[in-house]
């Protein structure tokens, strides 16, 4: 008699024990979904804004101190780049890396262009792509806005301006979700 | 009481204490996030108040709960420091504080080290040192209000053409932040002739600059010492990346047959830069900046 009401609580106790495994897993499974979920919409949001941040910097990039021709090239001009400042500053690409808070920015003449030779200090100026960040990460469709590309350029005798039109281009990182 | 009663009480216990647990923390997750990306928006909103030609650029954030804005700098990482913003909301009546810093190296942020509101004015001006170095955001409360009192005619002009509501000249009252320049009875005092900004009873020094003279003065006037004495030493790190930037262009011009005779000078401004401590020393680098800038201006090859 004492055994089989042994055995009955037992089977209780294993039921319950088998209940609570259920609801535990249940619950750590509902977990895990909420938490994907949670996850995926903070990517896409850190993704939207880095976008929108990228969106809003190519805008106003080419004003920036390090960009901008100033009055180096007769009156201040909105949209011109320093092209020999850019030189300089593809030199210290790694001071810079992260100063922006984007994946990449890149200038490319477009016009006159002579091809897709990247630029340094001993080609330039015939070259046309100047990467002055290029982080390797996954980027998201690239913002552009077109500018004038400014240097300071000499026949032997006399120094001249002269400026080109150019394509700058910023893309964030993408997130992926 | 049978032991499966006891048995079911104690796991239900301890099934509802992790339900709340877990609830409470998601919860404080989600203020966490919320805190990154208002952070980062005001980071990115700041985008569009970089000056081009413009002398001053005005705007307003709002943001839906009240809110308390933590300002904080760091002049130690990096090439050029960061801009660190941490936000606090206040949701059921309490102030729900996070950990979670969002952080940027090109903004330079004036403001007391804590701002509290929903309404949030911000005005940029261009800081000339003595080429362009950055813009500077002045951020302010909507619920505090600044009372110039007899500013001299340029600046009270000014102000009022940044038309912010929190920004006054006349009518002021006891519980506005008065702004004095001729006493030092105020809550802030400007000595305008020393270069000399005195708040919360200490002192913060700035020099005018090229361009737009004042954007100094607006900085100390806008921020405690710790946020500013930060960000100017921040401001004095590009100002040496950028020196050593016109250098080389100085080196490109010569090239050419083109030279300006800075590159000796830019390289002491680039040391003074780097080596500078306190807001008191920016008076010396100032004397270096002017004779730069004479320089650049007679120059048939301008560098800036």
């Amino acid at each position: 008699m004492v055994k089989k009401m042994n055995n009955k609580a037992q089977m209780k106790i294993q039921q319950m024990s088998f209940m609570l495994i259920a609801v535990t897993l249940f619950f750590i499974l509902v977990g895990v979904f909420f938490l994907s979920i949670m996850i995926s919409t903070m990517r896409k949001t850190a993704s939207s804004l880095e976008e929108k941040n990228a969106m809003l910097l190519v805008s106003k990039l080419a004003n920036s101190p390090e960009f901008s021709c100033g009055n180096s090239f007769g009156t201040s001009m909105t949209g011109c780049i320093d092209f020999e400042k850019l030189i300089s500053l593809q030199g210290r690409k790694e001071d810079y890396e992260d100063f922006w808070g984007v994946a990449e920015i890149t200038i490319r003449k477009i016009y006159p262009s002579t091809g897709n030779i990247v630029c340094d200090y001993s080609n330039y100026p015939d070259c046309d792509i100047i990467e002055i960040v290029d982080k390797n990460v996954n980027k998201q469709p690239a913002n552009s806005n077109f500018v004038s590309l400014c240097r300071k350029e000499t026949d032997g005798s006399i120094v001249y301006d002269k400026c080109e039109l150019a394509l700058l281009t910023v893309s964030s990182e993408e997130k992926r979700t | 009481m049978s032991f499966g009663w006891i048995f079911a009480l104690i796991a239900g216990a301890v099934i509802i204490f992790l339900a709340i647990y877990f609830t409470a923390k998601l919860g404080q997750t989600q203020q966490e996030l919320r805190s990154a990306e208002v952070g980062t928006e005001i980071g990115t909103l700041l985008n569009p108040l970089e000056t081009g030609f413009e002398s001053a650029q005005t705007s307003s954030i709002t943001i839906p709960a009240e809110t308390r804005i933590h300002n904080k700098c760091n002049d130690f990482s990096g090439n050029f420091g960061e801009q660190i913003i941490q936000l606090d909301q206040k949701s059921f009546g309490k102030w729900s504080e996070t950990t979670t810093k969002v952080s940027f190296e090109n903004k330079y942020i004036f403001s007391d080290s804590e701002i509290e509101g929903k309404k949030f004015y911000i005005f940029s001006k261009p800081f000339y040192f003595p080429f362009k170095i950055a813009d500077l955001f002045y951020m302010t409360s909507a619920n505090e209000k600044y009372c110039f009192m007899n500013a001299p005619y340029d600046i009270e002009n000014e102000i009022l053409d940044l038309n912010q509501s929190n920004l006054i000249t006349e009518g002021c009252t006891s519980a506005d932040t008065t702004v004095c320049f001729d006493s030092d009875k105020c809550d802030i005092n400007v000595d305008y002739s020393s270069g000399i900004v005195e708040k919360d009873g200490e002192e913060m020094y700035f020099v005018e600059t090229v361009e737009e003279s004042k954007v100094l003065m607006y900085a100390a006037i806008f921020s405690n010492k710790e946020v500013y004495e930060c960000q100017l030493k921040r401001l004095m790190m590009r100002l040496k990346e950028l020196s050593q930037l016109y250098g080389e262009k100085e080196l490109l011009n010569f090239n050419k047959g083109c030279n300006g005779n800075l590159r000796l000078d830019l390289i002491e401004l680039s040391d003074m830069a780097s080596s500078f401590g306190s807001s008191e020393e920016i008076r010396e680098v100032k004397i270096k900046a002017d004779v730069i800038e004479e320089g650049n201006s007679y120059a048939y090859c301008k560098l800036w």
